[in-house]
């Protein structure tokens, strides 16, 4: 039987369009919630300490969460996402220091760059599977930390950009000001996690669960694998080049470790504790990691030992992310009331 | 029957244990009691692979520390150190400089992060204005760069540069007695490496004009294998090599370079050697290279200096290094600066400090000044002399002259255009 005479036989399929309006505006909704709170949080508690955790989990939640797009919806396992948050670091304070352009146009300006370099390794790396997706990403990471390191009269080297980032005043906005950087650093936090929402639940979203899922059949029923999984890789560098610029702000400069594989270790980490299969997953992880790693360095400098056994309580015991894990336990304890 | 330990850990252990973590717990809230102290933050690494740069500065710190708090503190204030690891990550060594002023209410920086990390505090003492004494980093552009000139950030600590001028005119009187032309480069691949090989190789033929640069070899940062390295360096058959690798990458080149006895073929100027870090891990110390002094309590041959070697090795059972004795005098500085002024605040503190001389066994006349145009130690002891394998590892150190140090420090920042 041929595909025509099949189709002949079969009634046409009534697929339900469903509207993504009344989610669209719940997640609207609840983006102004958070920000709002956020942007309340100094008001409440004077603790500068809180402000500092909050800009550090915008930019550590940003590229978790992007890194997130790759590895819990796509199955893209990067190990090089940390170039992206290196790259938006240094393309911002460079920009920021060589040119004095206004701060938004060195915001957009990084974007752009980090698209361009993003489409070129993506272009590379996305073709791999698996396995060698994972070491060729770890391969360009480490190319342009070397990059970072030896191009010394551009970046500085092992020393970082030095003498700070300059922060000329735009719109009424003094990022010298701290608190003016910490209600940026949130706007930028909600709005990034509110656009890969987004991502992530549009049809595009799910058509990379199914190239994750199987990747033959989804293109055997005409997506373009490769295609969507450029695109995805070069939104998720936007997004982590966006936390690269939120740090670059914190430490007004920018450092080779920021491109360094410690820091998509850090990511992976992060996505590990909070859980892969929920879109908050990894902010939770964010949240959870910083806490960890605020309170175990001040106790104790065998840091490393504490971490490690935290994981491995996540990897052996729970066998998933915290926020799996939450979900999941939700859904078993409603399952039992109905029963 | 017969009774079995279990393994594990014991009871007694246990105890002991939760009453060290009680303890711990409760050192805080015990310190906030006592009134009228002074916190002192310092972020430093204390884990990692250069977690003895964080170790043996915050042994030196306490050492100082306490015998300032014996002698009645800072104008009458005892000193509480607060101490952090920031895992040698620029980020965090931010974060934690951040919180120690901001949180924990410390009033005064020790900075002891080196590279990258010491640029990213002297970032949060800018934005903070809080007094700042970086211990560790040796990056001349620290302070040699007026971008990075702040009134409250200052550097206690040995430069590149200084190192330079004295090894090249060291190597160059011995390149000129023994006749040697052809030198060979082996050196780490980051800014430091190359700054300070490149600095070497500036005055080193400043001083003997026909020395030649016949081979350069640039090992990665914590390359564990060098044979590759060694194996060129000998097949260019130089007549001297020199070498600003260290801490372990010195030790395995060294033990590396051993087996080919690369030592015995050509005269070796590595200029971290005389650490005892260094001196008393490789296995079979060669006789003969030469070395600029890092920490040796042989030099300045000064009973102060014995002793204060001996005090360290009495407490800590090991002894100093090069950034113990820079974190030791930060606190002299401190001490004395705070005397003057008569008062713990920063500013004050910062404006007595600027061109402040002070007292100190590890100056090259018995004294050391923080300069006051650039806010950076000058005036500490440094030399170069050849090492012996076994103590004191460097018997006779010639001492460098600071007037040329000078002269030709003033030179070199004009041509980087930082004066």
């Amino acid at each position: 039987m041929t595909e025509l005479q099949a189709g002949q036989g079969a009634q046409p399929l009534e697929v339900p369009r469903i509207d993504a309006r009344p989610q669209r505006y719940r997640d609207v909704l609840i983006a102004l919630a958070a920000f709002a709170l956020l942007a309340l949080l100094p008001f409440i508690f004077g603790s500068k300490q809180l402000l500092d955790f909050v800009i550090r989990c915008a930019a550590y939640g940003l590229f978790a969460t992007s890194l997130n797009l790759l590895v819990g919806y796509t199955g893209l396992i990067s190990f090089g996402h940390g170039m992206f948050f290196g790259l938006g670091a240094y393309g911002f304070g460079l920009m920021m220091q060589k040119t004095g352009v206004a701060i938004p146009v060195a915001f957009v300006a990084t974007l752009a760059m980090t698209f361009v370099v993003a489409v070129v390794i993506g272009a590379i790396c996305v073709r791999l599977k698996e396995i060698y997706f994972a070491f060729v990403t770890l391969a360009f990471q480490m190319l342009i930390h070397s990059t970072i390191l030896s191009w010394q009269s551009l970046t500085g080297g092992d020393q970082g950009l030095r003498g700070g980032i300059p922060r000329p005043p735009f719109l009424g906005i003094d990022l010298s000001n701290h608190l003016h950087l910490y209600i940026t650093s949130c706007a930028l936090l909600v709005i990034g996690l509110f656009l890969m929402r987004q991502i992530a639940q549009s049809p595009f979203g799910y058509t990379l669960r199914m190239i994750r899922d199987n990747a033959t059949r989804a293109s055997f029923i005409g997506i373009d694998v490769w295609r969507a999984k450029l695109t995805i890789f070069v939104l998720a560098a936007l997004f982590a080049a966006t936390g690269g610029m939120i740090m670059a702000l914190f430490v007004s400069g920018a450092y080779p470790e920021f491109a360094y594989w410690t820091i998509s270790g850090e990511g992976i980490f992060i996505n590990m504790l909070g859980g892969v299969t929920t879109f908050l997953g990894p902010m939770v992880g964010t949240m959870l990691f910083l806490i960890l790693n605020d309170t175990v360095t001040r106790l104790t400098e065998y840091h490393g030992i504490v971490l490690g056994i935290v994981i491995l309580f996540f990897a052996i015991g729970l066998r998933k992310g915290l926020m799996d894990f939450a979900v999941e336990w939700f859904a078993q304890r409603r399952g039992e009331g109905r029963g | 029957m017969t009774r079995t330990r279990k393994p594990g850990i014991s009871r007694r252990s246990t105890l002991a244990l939760m009453g060290a973590g009680a303890a711990t717990l409760a050192a805080p809230w015990v310190a906030r009691a006592q009134a009228k102290t002074i916190k002192i933050g310092m972020p430093t690494i204390l884990s990692g692979r250069v977690a003895q740069l964080g170790t043996s500065s915050r042994n030196a710190v306490m050492l100082e520390v306490e015998k300032v708090n014996a002698a009645g503190g800072l104008a009458g204030r005892q000193i509480e150190m607060v101490i952090r690891d920031s895992k040698g990550q620029p980020q965090e060594a931010a974060r934690i400089a951040r919180e120690l002023v901001n949180t924990d209410g410390c009033e005064m920086l020790l900075d002891g992060e080196a590279s990258s990390g010491s640029f990213a505090v002297h970032e949060v003492a800018r934005d903070l204005g809080v007094l700042c004494i970086h211990t560790c980093s040796e990056a001349s552009s620290l302070t040699a760069d007026p971008k990075q000139h702040i009134p409250n950030a200052f550097r206690c600590v040995r430069q590149g540069i200084h190192d330079s001028i004295v090894g090249a005119g060291y190597a160059a009187g011995i390149a000129k007695a023994k006749g040697l032309k052809k030198w060979a480069t082996c050196s780490p691949d980051y800014a430091y490496g190359r700054d300070t090989t490149g600095e070497f190789v500036l005055y080193l033929k400043k001083f003997a004009p026909d020395v030649e640069i016949i081979s350069e070899s640039w090992p990665k940062l914590f390359q564990p294998d060098y044979t590759e390295v060694v194996t060129k360096i000998l097949q260019a058959k130089p007549q001297a090599m020199y070498s600003c690798l260290w801490g372990g990458d010195l030790t395995s080149y060294i033990d590396q370079a051993n087996i080919y006895a690369l030592f015995t073929q050509m005269e070796v100027f590595a200029v971290n050697m005389a650490d005892y870090t260094a001196l008393t891990v490789v296995k079979n110390l060669p006789k003969g290279i030469h070395s600029g002094d890092r920490y040796i309590k042989t030099f300045p041959a000064t009973p102060e200096n014995a002793a204060w070697g001996d005090a360290y090795k009495a407490k800590y059972n090991e002894y100093p290094t090069n950034w113990s004795w820079q974190n030791a005098t930060a606190v002299m500085f401190l001490n004395e600066a705070v005397k003057k002024a008569n008062s713990t605040d920063g500013k004050k503190v910062a404006e007595v400090l600027t061109g402040l001389t002070i007292k100190c066994p590890f100056g090259a006349d018995g004294t050391v000044t923080m300069r006051a145009d650039d806010r950076t130690l000058v005036g500490y002891a440094i030399g170069w002399g050849t090492t012996i394998p076994q103590e004191p590892y460097v018997p006779d150190v010639k001492a460098g002259d600071w007037k040329t140090i000078f002269e030709l420090e003033a030179e070199w920042k004009k041509s980087k255009g930082y004066t």
